[in-house]
């Protein structure tokens, strides 16, 4: 069982790791495009993430998902992973970190 | 999941597609063909022909398969008609080429080639009609962008139905009258419903997305764009209304200067919204796509504008036939081109480092490619056109040749870094094929994986 703090600490683990993941076409890294709209691990380690794609229908977004779970699966302590893929609200260019 | 995957015959319409550019132009080059010939003589006809469906029509329908489902969000219908669809395009378009060398007493003639031929790609026309449609229909309300594509999709009935008609009276099976007149005054009109209702109208449906998603420029619905789309139906009405006039004999020579006019108001709207699509847009560097985009939209406008000259005009100088010159080779084939950059380098990356994203080092979609040299070939290539535009307004024959085979010099580098991008020779060696990545084949499906 993780308390809050190890369940705050294990959040910001699997955010670091998905950052190192790519969007191919612009080069920059996932977690910066804004592209990760929501990272929650529970008391029993398992995460859920929401996450887009800067355009519906993209077709790099069944890889990109993918992606994402496989590589927050590879943080130790981490649980199942569930990842969702979301258009609502809709990925825009303001998301992106400057 | 909500989605697109990968096309997996797309990139053998591709080499289909370049495979009959570099034909058409190497013909061009050796003076087989308009301007050596009458643009009517059947030499034209073969080499127009090639390049309309061999290359523009073998790379619009490549690009609808894998295109589509981005517009829509939904994965192909009957995927399996892919190839079919492709072999009976080749084989059509091979009947139809025959056809026409045997009216050239170059190949034997045989009459009933040309309504085989027509019928073959009609079929094909129809194969393809029915895998986008049904995507189409099945991810209603439409965006706007895929609303351009039905209306491409309703002007492709209209070209392949009107081709197929002017092929029974010119290959002499048939002296109906209604045909015989069909054919003497139909042929401009079956020509704008191809390159403008098909294919231009398609190629600016999609670049409203394509421009948006790479530029990263917020997608809006505006209004010009909404205008641009009816102006573009208005157009094509007009001509199908006078297609269906000229088997009476009524000439439709005004009509098509009216959609023309209202075509080239609809080039100036569309080439506004590139403008704010380019202005708006979060990514500040234009890759070589991008900026062949551009240059492709300014041909556009620019080919309009010879068209109005030609109709408004009393100058005893021919400005028609180079506006279609420069609106196939400036405009669509600009375009293509530009497009074909990207594409092939995305598509080949999805292929190759898609399934490892996450789990090991890959390189971005522009490390697939060579941009400084490409940039070379694609000014070349766009130097080159408008030489050639500019040497048939002054009927300089010589020069137009020199500078047709310039553009296909300019081509044929072009498919060489196509094809350096399919082998993954510019990406570092050090990323280049990580543990589960092997080399792709260069143009045909690797048989395994889940692509369609």
């Amino acid at each position: 069982m993780l308390d809050p703090f190890e369940q705050q600490e294990m959040t910001d683990r699997v955010r670091r790791q998905l950052s190192t993941i790519i969007d191919p076409e612009i080069g920059r890294g996932i977690v910066e495009m804004g592209l990760i709209y929501l990272i929650e691990i529970n008391a029993e380690g398992d995460v859920s993430i929401i996450m887009t794609t800067t355009t519906k229908g993209c077709p790099a977004a069944g890889f990109l998902t993918d992606a994402v779970r496989s590589s927050a699966a590879s943080v130790p302590g981490v649980g199942n992973v569930e990842v969702t893929l979301t258009y609502e609200p809709m990925w825009h260019p303001e998301m992106m970190q400057s | 999941m909500p989605g697109a995957t990968l096309s997996r015959w797309t990139m053998s319409y591709f080499a289909a597609a370049l495979s009959c550019l570099v034909a058409g132009l190497i013909l061009t080059a050796s003076g087989f063909g308009y301007p050596s010939t009458a643009i009517e003589d059947p030499e034209s006809l073969a080499v127009i022909h090639l390049i309309a469906i061999g290359w523009l029509g073998l790379l619009f329908a490549g690009s609808l398969l894998q295109f589509v489902p981005v517009l829509v969000s939904r994965p192909l219908e009957t995927p399996c008609l892919s190839l079919p669809v492709l072999l009976l395009m080749m084989v059509g378009l091979g009947l139809l080429l025959t056809g026409f060398l045997g009216l050239a007493d170059i190949l034997p003639l045989w009459s009933w080639t040309l309504p085989l031929g027509g019928s073959v790609l009609t079929l094909a026309f129809a194969g393809l009609l029915w895998m986008v449609t049904k995507t189409l229909a099945a991810a209603r309300p439409l965006p706007l962008p895929a609303k351009f594509v039905a209306l491409g999709c309703a002007a492709l009935v209209g070209v392949a139905v009107s081709g197929l008609l002017l092929a029974l009276p010119l290959s002499g099976v048939t002296a109906n009258r209604y045909l015989v007149g069909f054919l003497l005054e139909a042929a401009p009109s079956h020509a704008y419903l191809g390159l403008v209702g098909w294919m231009t109208v398609t190629a600016i449906g999609v670049s409203y997305r394509l421009l948006a998603m790479f530029l990263l420029s917020p997608e809006r619905s505006r209004m010009t764009s909404r205008a641009v789309g009816w102006l573009m139906a208005a157009g094509l009405g007009i001509v199908v209304g006078g297609i269906l006039l000229a088997g009476s004999g009524i000439s439709s020579t005004a009509t098509i200067y009216l959609a023309t006019a209202i075509g080239g108001v609809a080039a100036l709207i569309y080439g506004l919204d590139v403008h704010f699509i380019f202005r708006e847009r979060k990514r500040k560097s234009a890759e070589m796509n991008v900026l062949a985009s551009l240059a492709a939209v300014a041909m556009l406008i620019a080919s309009f504008v010879l068209f109005e000259a030609s109709a408004l005009s009393d100058l005893p100088i021919d400005l028609a036939r180079p506006a279609a010159y420069l609106f196939v080779f400036g405009w669509l084939t600009g375009l293509g081109l530009g497009q074909l950059y990207k594409i092939v380098a995305f598509m080949t990356w999805l292929e190759c480092y898609g399934p490892v994203l996450g789990r090991a080092p890959v390189p971005r979609v522009q490390e697939l490619v060579n941009e400084r040299r490409s940039s070379a070939w694609f000014l070349l290539y766009f130097g080159a056109t408008v030489a050639a535009t500019v040497a048939l307004i002054a009927a300089a024959p010589t020069v137009f040749r020199w500078m047709t085979l310039a553009q296909l010099a300019a081509i044929c580098a072009l498919v060489f870094e196509f094809a350096q991008a399919r082998r993954l020779a510019i990406v570092p060696q050090e990323i280049r094929l990580p543990d589960g990545v092997r080399h792709p084949q260069l143009f045909l499906p690797s048989f395994k994986g889940s692509s369609q």
